[in-house]
Order: structure tokens, then C-alpha cells, then sequence
């Protein structure tokens, strides 16, 4: 436990300064971008230089640099996220409305590449060379080439246009008034084709990783004893080689957690999910320092908590570590 | 009354699988309108402030204009004017002075009845000095007079055209609930989300990135609508989706152009969808060239006049609006015969002219076939505003201008356009609403301050252009103050400061249940009270 | 060397290299086979595949021949990912060198920053570089980097890190180099090749974000890209479905050619590693 806690210790004390970077370097950037929030704000009607003068004014855009960075650091100390503009809302109100889509939609495309791909891995890697293995293997490399959002819309075409098995997009049928099971089905029947175009290309990579593993497993003397000592393929191929090739999988997937954010932004397009990534777009497009910000700050903070989690559940898996702790 | 003249205009706009089809598609008996059901239509932007007293815009309109009423809306029909706040309204000669007659009998959605002084709130403290448009057409109002609870008198510090101010009156006067908004902060006001109105509907909810719900005013004051129970506007931003949902029947209007160009004559033929390019009339857009007169060779009239030479205007109506759009002569729209003048020597397509003015001007082709190098930067606003940037780019290197395309998001655009000035050519799309006074002439008129969008910000200064625009400002005679409008058009014809390429406006999809659709030029910005689903 | 051509000659190798020539030629013949501006708008709009001669691939909503807009789209592609990947390992490369060589404070405040830039959507990111810096082969480039050098930066730095206490760097030392020159001339060389196989990955990562921002309008407005090209059909894609479905066909199989030839340098290359000790 103490161990838990050490580890849990060292990744929030390290994760500070990465705070502060985020917050600069966004801060910085969109201090660099032409044109500002009110800019953005106008395109809807225009107006004359006395009103736009007054909304800079109204907005605190007209405050230097230094002096809205510090409200901003101020008010996060205060663990404020601040007001945007562009939603006329608290940030805090805006994220924690967009966040549970993507959450559902990574968490299922997660679950979904991962186990499905372990699984074919354990598959492909028994018996390395047969049949069964380079089909499973060509067909990871296929996937594992695609953009996320071309095979987002080749689903799209063929599922909810032609086919129409699937909702086009959107997180849930609107003004049905569904609650309770029928809304969850709802909502599950809405996240089928972006969870596959989102899980797909990353079931192609644990598919590959697990294959690797196993193939290196089999080679190891204490498959060799297993072997030897009679045990079936089935069980040495379950127990102990999916056991030890699981380990880069793993961590892999405590890498993917920002990567799976960032692939999420065009499935979203595509899908037209209201969700983290499309607020991420909409955040630059109307220049909203705040609002930008704190879709950075909740997915580094996303980012830190699933390596933590990674750096627990590795050490669960792998006896040395846990030995060395 | 409306219902037979909405029929032909529907029919004269729709476009489908040809007139007979039409006809027998929209052969139904003349029934009375059917009560109830639920309209669902798709939105694709959700404005941060839905006031339309603050800020006249389409986006805001689409939704606000069923809640919160102005004192007129656009008509079809007689002088162009339908009454809603307003029954009646004249302007006294000398144009210091427009009288209103307010309806009686109506409330507020919350309850409390609406009177002359939410009028002169709305008009002296909104619409004066907070709403974008407002601030230019309200600026000379000095007070509003309410001698009882149904008439409003405006005043006005110099002659203003009452003609102007009925012009207006669509667009500029939505009337806020007086007891809600005095002694506030009105731009921070929740009223601005939660809107509170006098209209056909009352707002209910609105869930961020799905969908706005407004429901049936039942103690409305045109008794007996609205006909529907419900509107949802489901946001939809992904133009694909929209074009599936209509087909599935799970929305029932797709209006703003929200179904691209490219897949009307495909969705058409849909059984139960129909094309409508009418009820925009009043929203004209324009496709426009916009010129950075500080760089040398464009402030010489013959080169922007070869670069006028270069468009093919055909071209860009059959290809890049696929016919959805007119050919443009200059600021003002055909469709406005008030103000319009075909009189205009707009340079046409012709390379070989365009080639001589800019041999002429002393621009001659150099060893790489180029005669100079050009920024353009499209504007980010419409599918088209880009695809026009990529076409004028190919036709500008065919007369011997080499143009590089900059593209922007739109504040970037903004930003380098009217503010730094950073650019040499502009693809814009600025709005025609209803009187060159509104949004028109502000284009042309010199001596803005830097920063202001949709404005003057090319520096142009014509010293004829800005007598003429002072001229028809001070001009009370309606007819009068066309012929100077039309003066005005022929000296920017010949000029060329802007080069209008076509004026487009939308078009709305909707399902064939849908009934009294495209009534008004003003249609989907207007109040829906009279719409209604077939069953 | 001839031993790793040969473990190359993998099935995946070869396939994976005549995958990429052939990207490569269409890239080099664009302007042969299709003179011209590619962006012109050429014939009438919408012209199915495989029914006009002269557009054999058809055309866009805009009348662009598609054919022609693929074979520069393969040009603009590999450009980008080859300028984004070049780039990304030479940011990375100095980066790892200087943190695991001079260690340190530098090195902690290097790997923080790399912690910051690995622990924020690196699309976000790319996407948020450049809506504000405009779309232009730069922007595009840089933003890909802004995603991608932490992976060979870290890599290079184990790999420097484990050679900084061999033998011949304290001999050089000892002979009085300065500490850079034996970072850059001595022990970089030794420490490449992990990130020599790195450069696949990259290239075919730099493909993808490139295509991504592209798709969502983000790339450069000058050049036809797959990415817009994928966009553009996004309009009509219930009509016309093979004008997104033909240019993702061309970034599937570039990627797949970069990943077999990736994957069978790195077994190669790791073989020999192997083999030698």
C-alpha cells in the first residue's frame, strides 16, 4: 500500500511542472493567434468600433498579457477554470457537459480494442505462421494504416446510409423524452460506429503487440519447461505466455490514453458527437483562452491518472517489480 | 389571407422533379391548418447569446424570432410589410418623427402585459446603444415618446427617412420584456439564454450541442395559433447528418443550406422531400471580391476592372452554386426593386479585356507569364466563399496574376482583413438587409476606424461615393432617396471598388408535411405562427 | 549490410517497398501524367469513375479531375511527411542527445517537457498550432513535429545514457574533447540505429496527422491533399461515396508500405543486433 501511495507520490509531484508548461504554452499560443475572442464573436453581425471597444473592455481582453495569465493562474490555485465567453457559461459547466461523451466513447473504444485485441493477439501468436495468423496479421496491418476518420465514414456509408442499422450521428435520439434502459441502449446504439472506427485501428495495434510478445514467449525456457512438462498448448499459450506478453500491451495503453483524446477530435466531426475534442475545435475557433485551457488541463489530467493506473496494474502483473518495491 | 399567395410563391420557388411532379406533389385539398404536433428542424450553431435585440444575425433570428416579436415583419404581399407589435406606423414629413399604433391585448410569456414603454426601452437602450445594427440606424434617436400604453412616438436628433426606419423594422426591432431587463446589466442578463418574448412560442430548454425546445404560447394574441405544439432544433453540424435525418424523417425542415448544393437535385427525388429556394429574399447574400485598395496596382480602377473581366460569372452560378444563385451587377439585389438599377457597366467576362486594361495600366506579362503576385484570402464563412477563392485563383493566373491562397480560420480572417489590412484580395459575403442605409453603404463610405468587420476597410475613399451616402441619409422622400441610391450604384458599377460576383441566398429542405413553408421573404427567420404539420 | 538485405527481403519488405516506388512514381509523374494545375476545374462535376476516358478516375463536385488530384496529392503527401518526419528526428535527436549526454538539471527540465508535451493530445495540439498559425506546408510541418519528437528525444536519451559510461567516451575525455563534440560526433552515431527504426513509425504517424488536418480544412490551401480531397467528397458522399473512398484508399496504402518497410527493417536491423555480441 505504502508502495502504492509512493508511486501515486512521485506522478502527481512530477506532473506539476507539466501543469505549468500546458498553461504557458497555451496561454503563449493563442496569444500568438490573429485576432481574439471578440473577433471571433462578430463574424455573427458586425458592429461599430464603440461597441467593440466596450466588449474587449467587458471581456478583460484589453489587459495585458501578464496581468490575465495571473487572474487566470490566481483562479485555478482556487481550482476556478474560469468563465468562457464563447459559451457565455462557467468553463467548468461547459467541460463537465461534453466530458461524459467522450468518456463513454473512450472508455468503450478502450475496453473494446483491448480486449478484443489481446484476445485475436493470443490467437495470431499461438501458433505462429499458420493460417489463422497471417490472416489476422494482414488484416491488422490493413487496419492499423487507416485514418481514424476515413474509417469513420466508410462505416458511416455503409451502416447508417445504405445499411441504416446505425443512428448517422449525435450521442442520442433528440426530443424522444427516453430515460432509464431505453435511453442507455439509445446512447450504446449511437457510440457502435464511432467506438469501431475509434477501436478498430488500436485493436490492430494491441493485436500486433500481443502477437510479438507471444512469439518471443515461446521461444523462453520456461515455455520450454511448461512444455516439457506435458501441460496443453491451450494452457501454456493462456497461462503463462499471454501472462508475460501482456506486459507491453499495457503499457501501451497507458501511452494511448492521449492518443485516443486526440484520435477522438475527428470521430467526433464525423459523428457529430458533442464531445471534448469538437469543444477543443470550437475552443480555438473563438479564440477562448479559458475554455482551451481547460479542455488541456482535464485530458493532461486524464493522461497522469491513466499512467498511474498503468504503473499499478504493471505492477500487479510483473512479479519483479513488485518485488523490487 | 396569406394562405393563397404562400401557395404560388411555394410552388414558383420549389425545385424538384419538375412542375408536373410539383403540382401533383403539393395537390392537396385546402383544408384548415392541423393542430399539434412536433416540429423538429436542424440548427448547426449555437449562438452564446440568443438575444435578437442585441444582435441581429440569421443564426440568432433562426431561433429568437419565434419567441421575441418586432414590430413588423417582411411581407409578400402590398407594401412589403406584415404587422406584428406595430398595427400601424407613418412618419412625419419633416423626418424628425415616427409615430407607432402598438397591438393591445398582448402579454409577455410570463404573463405581464406588453405596453408602449417595453417599446421605448427596447428602442433606447438596446437597440440605440447595444445591438450591432441598431447603433447605426438608431443612432440620431434622441427619445421615444409614449403618450398611452399603444402608441410610441420616435423621436430623432436630425431628419431621419422613415422609409429607412420601415426597413428596418423586420430585422432591428425585436422588443424585449421591459420588466425583465431595466435597471440590469443587459448584456449579462439570463434573459439573453432563457429568452422571454411575446411570440407564438415560449422558450424552454436548451441542452448545449443537442438541441433547443421551444413549446406553444397558448395565450398568443393571433388567436388560434400557432398550429404547432412544439419546435426542436436538433443541432446538427455536420451537413451529411442533416441530409440523412431529413431523408429519415426524423427532422422535418433543413433550412440555411444546411443540405449542401451538391446533394439537392439528389435529395429531390426523395419521396416526401421537397427543395425550397424561397423565403430568403429578405437575406441576400453576396458574393463579393473585396480589394485592398493601399496596394498600388489595385487602387488603379483598370486593374480591378480586369480583374472583374477574369470572372465568369456563369461559370460560378453553374458550378460552384450549382444555378442556386444570380448573376450580381453591383451592391444592391435585383430582388430589391426599390433600389435596384440594371444600369450599371459592370465589366463582363472577357479575358481579352482583361488582358488589354492590365497591358494598359503597364502591368505586362513577365518571363514566368506572371504580371504580379496577389494574397487572397477567402473567407471562411460558406463552402463557397472557399470554393470561389480556389476558382479565382485559376482565373486570375489565366489573365497573368499569380495569387497565393491564405487561409484563415474566421477570426484570423477577420483579423487580417479589417483590422491589419493584411491582405491584397478578399473573398466576402456581405448581407443585403433590406436598405442599402443598413449594411450596404457602410462598404464603401470612407474614414472607419481600423477594426470594424463588414465595413469600409479596403481604403477606398471616392469622394462622389461618400456625397452620394450622406446625400440619400439626409434624404426623407422615398422615391427621392432611390434615384440617389441608384446614383450611387452606377458610380461603384464603373468604379469597381468591390467586385460583386452573385448574389445567393439558402435553401431549405423539408419534408412535404410541412405546410405554409417559405410564406415571407424572411421565412425562417420570421415567427412560424402559421406553420403547421400535415399528418 | 548485405545480411540485412537479405533478412529484409522479407515477403512484407518487398511488398512494402514496391507499395512505396509506386507512391513515389505517381508522386514523380504527377506533372507528366497530369500537366497542369490539378486544383483547375477541368470538365463537368461529378463524372462517375471509369466512364469518361479522359478522367478515368472521375471528377469532384467542383469538376477537378481526381485522377490528377491523387498523383499530386501523392507529391504534397510525401513531402509533408517527409519534411514533418526529417524535422521530427533532428528536434528529437538534438533533444536526446542533449539531455542524456550533458544530464543534469537540463536533462530533468528536457524530460519535463517532454512529460508536458506527451501528457496533452498531440492533435489538439497540431490542430490548435495551426488554426492560429494559418495552413501552410510549415504549419503543417511543425505541427506534426509538436506531436512526435518526444518518442526518438526519450529513445535516443536511454540509448546515450547507457553509452555515456563506456570506455571510449571517458578515452575521448581523456584526450580532451569538449563534452558537445563527443556528444554529436562520437557517441550520437553509436546511439541511431533504435531510432533509425523509429523513422517508419514517424513517417507514417506524420501521414496521418497531415491527412487528419487536412480533413478538417487545416491543410495547405496551395496543394491538393487526400485529407481535403476525403473532405471534399464528405459533401456528397451519399451520390458520389468514391470521392472520399479513392484518396483514403491512397493514404491506407501509403501508411501500409511505410509500416512493412518499417516493420522489416526493424527485425533486420534487430537481428543483426542480435547476432554480433
Amino acid at each position: 500500500m505504502t508502495r502504492i501511495l509512493a508511486v501515486a507520490r512521485r506522478r502527481l509531484l512530477h506532473s506539476i511542472p507539466v501543469v505549468a508548461i500546458v498553461v504557458l504554452g497555451v496561454f503563449a499560443l493563442l496569444e500568438a493567434a490573429p485576432g481574439d475572442a471578440v473577433d471571433a464573436y462578430l463574424v455573427i453581425g458586425g458592429g461599430d468600433a464603440e461597441m467593440i471597444q466596450r466588449l474587449r473592455q467587458e471581456w478583460g481582453l484589453d489587459r495585458s498579457f501578464l496581468a490575465r495569465l495571473g487572474a487566470y493562474l490566481t483562479a485555478l490555485a482556487h481550482l476556478d477554470l474560469g468563465w468562457s465567453v464563447a459559451f457565455a457559461r462557467p468553463v467548468s459547466a461547459v467541460l463537465f457537459e461534453r466530458l461524459p461523451n467522450t468518456l463513454m466513447m473512450m472508455a468503450a473504444a478502450i475496453c473494446f480494442s483491448f480486449s478484443a485485441g489481446t484476445l485475436l493477439g493470443i490467437a495470431a501468436g499461438a501458433r505462429p505462421g499458420s493460417l489463422r495468423d497471417r490472416i489476422l496479421s494482414l488484416v491488422s496491418l490493413g487496419l492499423y494504416a487507416m485514418p481514424s476518420f476515413w474509417l469513420g465514414l466508410m462505416l458511416l456509408v455503409g451502416f447508417a446510409v445504405k445499411l441504416a442499422w446505425f443512428p448517422l450521428g449525435g450521442i442520442e435520439s433528440v426530443g424522444m423524452g427516453k430515460t432509464g434502459l431505453a435511453r442507455a441502449l439509445d446512447i450504446a446504439r449511437h457510440l457502435v460506429l464511432p467506438v469501431l472506427s475509434l477501436g478498430l485501428i488500436y485493436l490492430a495495434l494491441y493485436l500486433r503487440l500481443m502477437r510479438t510478445g507471444m512469439i518471443e514467449a515461446w521461444r523462453s525456457d520456461y515455455i520450454r519447461t511448461a512444455r516439457a512438462k506435458g501441460l496443453t498448448p491451450r494452457r501454456i499459450a493462456f497461462r503463462h505466455a499471454a501472462r508475460n506478453a501482456l506486459l507491453p500491451v499495457v503499457t501501451m495503453l497507458g501511452l494511448q490514453a492521449g492518443a485516443l483524446l486526440s484520435g477522438s477530435v475527428v470521430v467526433e466531426s464525423v459523428f457529430a458527437i458533442p464531445g471534448m475534442g469538437r469543444l477543443a475545435f470550437e475552443a480555438v475557433t473563438q479564440r477562448d483562452v479559458p475554455l482551451l485551457l481547460g479542455v488541456f488541463l482535464i485530458s493532461t489530467l486524464m493522461v497522469i491518472l491513466a499512467n498511474l493506473f498503468v504503473d499499478l496494474l504493471y505492477a500487479r502483473l510483473d512479479p519483479r517489480v513488485a518485488a523490487e518495491g | 389571407m396569406k394562405l393563397g399567395s404562400s401557395r404560388r410563391g411555394f410552388l414558383a420557388g420549389s425545385l424538384g422533379v419538375g412542375g408536373a411532379a410539383a403540382v401533383s406533389r403539393f395537390g392537396w385539398a385546402q383544408g384548415a391548418a392541423r393542430q399539434g404536433g412536433t416540429l423538429v428542424v436542424a440548427a448547426d450553431s449555437e449562438p452564446r447569446n440568443l438575444n435578437p435585440a442585441i444582435i441581429a444575425s440569421n443564426g440568432v433570428f433562426y431561433v429568437a424570432s419565434k419567441v421575441i416579436e418586432p414590430l413588423a415583419e417582411q411581407s409578400y404581399d402590398g407594401d412589403g410589410l406584415a404587422p406584428r407589435l406595430a398595427t400601424a406606423w407613418s412618419g412625419a414629413a419633416d423626418g424628425k418623427s415616427v409615430r407607432f399604433t402598438l397591438r393591445q391585448g398582448v402579454t409577455w410569456h410570463d404573463g405581464k402585459p406588453f405596453t408602449s414603454a417595453d417599446v421605448a426601452f427596447s428602442a433606447l437602450d438596446v437597440w440605440r446603444k447595444l445591438q450591432n445594427l441598431g447603433r447605426v440606424v438608431f443612432k440620431d434617436l434622441e427619445a421615444v415618446e409614449t403618450p398611452d400604453a399603444s402608441t410610441a412616438i420616435f423621436r430623432f436628433a436630425k431628419p431621419t427617412p422613415a422609409q429607412l426606419i420601415q426597413n428596418a423594422l423586420p430585422s432591428l426591432t425585436a422588443v424585449l420584456p421591459k420588466h425583465l431587463y431595466e435597471g440590469t446589466d443587459i448584456n449579462a442578463n439570463p434573459a439573453n439564454t432563457r429568452l422571454v418574448g411575446t411570440g407564438p412560442f415560449r422558450f424552454v430548454e436548451h441542452r448545449p450541442g443537442q438541441f433547443y425546445r421551444l413549446e406553444r404560447n397558448a395565450a398568443y394574441w393571433d388567436a388560434g395559433k400557432p398550429h404547432l405544439d412544439a419546435i426542436v432544433y436538433r443541432v446538427l453540424p455536420d451537413p451529411g447528418a442533416v441530409a440523412a435525418a431529413i431523408e429519415a424523417n426524423e427532422i422535418q425542415l433543413a433550412a440555411f443550406s444546411a443540405v449542401p448544393l451538391a446533394d439537392l437535385a439528389r435529395i429531390g427525388k426523395v419521396p416526401g422531400v421537397v427543395v425550397v429556394t424561397k423565403g430568403y429574399e429578405g437575406i441576400t447574400y453576396q458574393l463579393t471580391v473585396e480589394i485592398n485598395h493601399r496596394r498600388k496596382e489595385l487602387a488603379d480602377m483598370r486593374v480591378r476592372r480586369a480583374i472583374a473581366h477574369a470572372i465568369d460569372r456563369k461559370f460560378v452560378i453553374d458550378t460552384i452554386f450549382l444555378g442556386y444563385a444570380k448573376p450580381a451587377a453591383g451592391p444592391v439585389p435585383a430582388f430589391d426593386t426599390r433600389f435596384y438599377t440594371p444600369d450599371v457597366a459592370t465589366p463582363g467576362f472577357s479575358t481579352r479585356d482583361a488582358e488589354r486594361l492590365l497591358d494598359e495600366a503597364g502591368y505586362r506579362r513577365g518571363g514566368d507569364g506572371m504580371r504580379f503576385r496577389l494574397r487572397l484570402l477567402p473567407a471562411p464563412f460558406f463552402e463557397q466563399t472557399r470554393q470561389f477563392g480556389d476558382y479565382l485563383r485559376q482565373a486570375l493566373r489565366a489573365v497573368g496574376i499569380d495569387a497565393e491562397v491564405v487561409r484563415n480560420d474566421t477570426p484570423g480572417h477577420l483579423k487580417a482583413v479589417y483590422t491589419d489590412h493584411n491582405f491584397d484580395l478578399a473573398v466576402g459575403s456581405p448581407v443585403y438587409r433590406n436598405d442599402p442605409a443598413i449594411s450596404t453603404t457602410i462598404l464603401y463610405q470612407s474614414g472607419l476606424p481600423a477594426g470594424v468587420p463588414f465595413a469600409n476597410q479596403y481604403g477606398y475613399a471616392d469622394a462622389e461615393v461618400d456625397a452620394l451616402i450622406a446625400k440619400a441619409a439626409a434624404t426623407i422622400d422615398g422615391a427621392e432617396r432611390a434615384r440617389v441610391y441608384r446614383d450611387f450604384q452606377k458610380r461603384v458599377g464603373e468604379q469597381q471598388p468591390i467586385i460583386h460576383v452573385a448574389e445567393f441566398s439558402f435553401i431549405s429542405v423539408a419534408r412535404d408535411r410541412l405546410r405554409n413553408v417559405a410564406n415571407n421573404p424572411r421565412w425562417t427567420t420570421s415567427n412560424w405562427a402559421d406553420t403547421w404539420l400535415a399528418s | 549490410m548485405r545480411a540485412v538485405l537479405r533478412r529484409f527481403a522479407t515477403g512484407g519488405g518487398i511488398a512494402g517497398t514496391v507499395l512505396f516506388a509506386l507512391v513515389v512514381l505517381a508522386a514523380l509523374l504527377a506533372a507528366v501524367i497530369a500537366p497542369g494545375d490539378p486544383m483547375a476545374m477541368a470538365g463537368r462535376p461529378l463524372i462517375q469513375p471509369f466512364s469518361d476516358w479522359r478522367f478515368p478516375l472521375g471528377t469532384d463536385r467542383l469538376g477537378r479531375d481526381v485522377l490528377a488530384e491523387l498523383l499530386h496529392g501523392a507529391r504534397a503527401t510525401l513531402i509533408v511527411s517527409g519534411a514533418a518526419a526529417l524535422v521530427t528526428l533532428l528536434v528529437g535527436i538534438t533533444i536526446g542527445t542533449l539531455a542524456g549526454f550533458i544530464g543534469g538539471r537540463l536533462d530533468d527540465a528536457l524530460m519535463r517537457l517532454a512529460d508536458a508535451f506527451q501528457s496533452v493530445p498531440t492533435f489538439i495540439l497540431a490542430l490548435a498550432f495551426v488554426s492560429i498559425a494559418g495552413p501552410s506546408l510549415a504549419s503543417v510541418v511543425t505541427a506534426v513535429s509538436l506531436g512526435a519528437w518526444t518518442a526518438p528525444a526519450r529513445v535516443l536519451r536511454a540509448e546515450i545514457l547507457s553509452l555515456r559510461r563506456r570506455e571510449f567516451v571517458d578515452a575521448y575525455r581523456v584526450l580532451g574533447m569538449p563534452p558537445l563534440q563527443i556528444a554529436f560526433r562520437e557517441v550520437l552515431p553509436n546511439a541511431l540505429p533504435p531510432v533509425i527504426t523509429l523513422a517508419a513509425v514517424i513517417v507514417a504517424n506524420a501521414i496521418l496527422v497531415e491527412a487528419a488536418l487536412s480533413f478538417l480544412g487545416l491543410g495547405n490551401p496551395n496543394s491538393v491533399t487526400w485529407g481535403a480531397m476525403i473532405a471534399e467528397g464528405r459533401a456528397v458522399i451519399r451520390s458520389a461515396p468514391y470521392l472520399s473512398a479513392i484518396p483514403g484508399v491512397a493514404v491506407v496504402v501509403t501508411v501500409l508500405a511505410v509500416n512493412l518497410i518499417g516493420d522489416a527493417a526493424n527485425e533486420a536491423i534487430h537481428a543483426r543486433r542480435v547476432q554480433v555480441p
